[in-house]
């Protein structure tokens, strides 16, 4: 980390104020200062508290200063139109996360004929970030009556328990018993992952999910020390950060001829040709990585023929999200009617909206 | 900008219905009969302006360099609009969230277009107009207060010239300076906001 030159306080001192100074090593540069300090006089104004508002502002920016994330300085992370709290032990939701989950609330909202049901899963869930803002869109956007069905699942009990008041949290702008979202915990390694989500029945068949979503750990060991910002490394949980082998049901990731930071997307791979969802996001840490799993999908060969051969995912439109998905693409990567298409593994993948690669998008071929 | 005034009016509707209630008129209902031709004046507020449609705008977030995702986490809620036709540039970081951002920067775009389009007609024109009048009329009677106190003392003076002076200026010459200042007025926290954009955006 560079070194900020003294000058840079002195002015923040002068020009914002003298807290400012001291958060200045945790934001690194003035305006991100400014803003800070803002927000955190702003939340101090709108809770109440017997402590006088200046002792509180001390005490959080003294907090703040020290490393600590915002978020969990001031407990609270805004997603969408959603409130998420934030505890530490539980990764913080991302701006690019919220970016492409109201971009699929809009994909599933729109598609012809509308939807006459939805179930939903989602898998590493943290603070349940994902599930409750595809809710909140669904239930403000389809009919009342359409019913919706979304399943969290985290291996972390800190996280269900989060994820559970995040719920409470954020009520339903009208409730209706068409719609349920409940929080499980369990490992997705586990062989009983399906059968303890979706009990079976008399006829033994798991029902269509609609959607399978997942922001599983992705960063590599290397990257993590070398990579990865401070304030994250030392506040964050590295369960949520990077795969680890030990989280692997027989204690080891020899299953998967893969890197260990793509470990996860192998085995999401796996579930998703168990349940064959219409539709699978899964996030990605950058571009390679999103190479590397859209080859991972493609790996069994093709169309329908290879189902379950030689551990690709056959059936599924392939595509790559960036950070914003929803943007046109970038006129240098576009081709002669304005879509972006990369080849990988010998077939082209469409490429879409702007910034770095942030997800792989599936979608089952209708036949 | 709204809100200030509208809690002032249900503040003085209460009062005066009390005062009709006692029969005999006291200094709060005079003060409500001053205040009828503020009331009058919002409700000729022009309303706030649509945004323009979203195909003739450019939105992009401004994120930090670096990997993004789950390896940092910056509180980067900024959003840049970009309005093709007329190449305005609005930013807005408001608030720590991306919507809410989103909606702050459109409302300001809206209120931007409007007082290109309409010049002294436009919302943010009338609403700095009433302002100014206010703040004017708010002076002036001051003025006149300490007047007729000094006037008490016996050192009644001709000044009434200077304050038919300050009556006439309040017109069509001083219209554009204060339009300027008074689309950040709109919004307290925007204002700041737009402060520290504007002057980002000449540093580039």
């Amino acid at each position: 980390m560079p070194r900020l030159p003294p000058s840079l306080f002195w002015k923040a001192r002068r020009e914002i104020s003298p807290l400012a100074a001291s958060l200045l090593p945790a934001c690194r540069d003035l305006q991100s200062t400014a803003n800070e300090l803002r927000w955190i006089k702003e939340h101090v104004q709108d809770t109440k508290s017997p402590i006088p508002a200046k002792i509180r502002v001390w005490r959080l920016v003294e907090k703040r200063a020290k490393g600590i994330p915002l978020q969990y300085v001031l407990g609270t992370q805004p997603f969408g139109d959603l409130e998420i709290k934030c505890r530490p032990g539980v990764l913080i939701p991302r701006p690019e996360t919220e970016t492409y989950t109201l971009h699929l609330a809009t994909l599933l909202t729109q598609s012809h004929p509308p939807p006459p049901s939805l179930s939903i899963l989602d898998l590493c869930t943290g603070t349940g970030c994902i599930p409750l803002l595809l809710l909140h869109s669904l239930q403000t956007t389809l009919p009342q009556t359409t019913p919706i069905t979304i399943h969290g699942v985290d291996i972390s009990p800190t996280a269900i328990a989060l994820a559970r008041k995040n719920h409470t949290h954020n009520p339903p702008p009208s409730p209706s018993p068409h719609h349920t979202l409940t929080f499980t915990q369990h490992d997705i390694f586990s062989p009983t992952l399906l059968s303890t989500l979706y009990p079976p029945n008399q006829n033994q068949k798991l029902p269509q999910i609609d959607l399978l979503t997942s922001n599983p750990p992705y960063i590599s060991p290397h990257d993590f020390t070398h990579h990865t910002a401070r304030a994250v490394r030392n506040h964050e949980p590295r369960l949520a950060l990077v795969p680890s082998p030990t989280q692997l049901a027989d204690g080891s990731n020899s299953r998967y001829a893969c890197r260990p930071e793509d470990v996860f997307y192998a085995h999401l791979l796996e579930i998703a040709k168990a349940v064959r969802p219409r539709r699978v996001l899964m996030e990605v840490g950058g571009w390679e990585q999103a190479v590397r799993v859209v080859g991972m999908v493609f790996l069994g060969g093709e169309g329908g023929k290879d189902r379950g051969g030689g551990g690709g995912v056959g059936g599924y439109e392939v595509e790559v999200w960036r950070d914003e998905p929803a943007a046109a693409a970038a006129s240098s990567g576009a081709t002669g009617d304005g879509v972006e298409r990369v080849e990988v593994a010998g077939r082209e993948v469409v490429v879409r909206g702007v910034g770095r690669g942030r997800a792989v998008y599936l979608r089952l071929r209708e036949d | 900008m709204l809100r200030p005034l509208t809690s002032l009016r249900s503040l003085f509707r209460p009062a005066g219905i009390l005062c009709g209630r006692h029969g005999a008129p006291t200094s709060l209902e005079l003060r409500n009969s001053f205040t009828t031709s503020v009331v009058a004046n919002l409700k000729q507020l022009p309303p706030r302006p649509k945004h323009p449609p979203e195909s003739e705008i450019e939105e992009s977030y401004l994120k930090g360099s670096g990997p993004g995702g789950q390896k940092i986490n910056k509180t980067n809620s900024a959003v840049q609009l970009k309005h093709i036709p007329t190449g305005l540039v609005i930013k807005s970081q408001a608030t720590r969230s991306r919507t809410q951002n989103r909606k702050i920067a459109r409302d300001l775009l809206a209120l931007k277009l409007d007082e290109l389009a309409n010049g002294a007609q436009s919302r943010v024109a009338i609403v700095s107009d009433t302002k100014r009048k206010r703040a004017a009329s708010k002076a002036k009677k001051s003025r006149r207060k300490y007047r007729k106190l000094a006037g008490a003392e016996g050192e009644v003076e001709g000044e009434e010239g200077e304050e038919g002076e300050l009556e006439g200026g309040v017109g069509e010459g001083r219209e554009q300076q204060h339009v300027e200042g008074s689309v950040g007025a709109e919004e307290g926290v925007t204002q700041r906001e737009n402060g520290e954009g504007g002057k980002k955006e000449e540093g580039r």
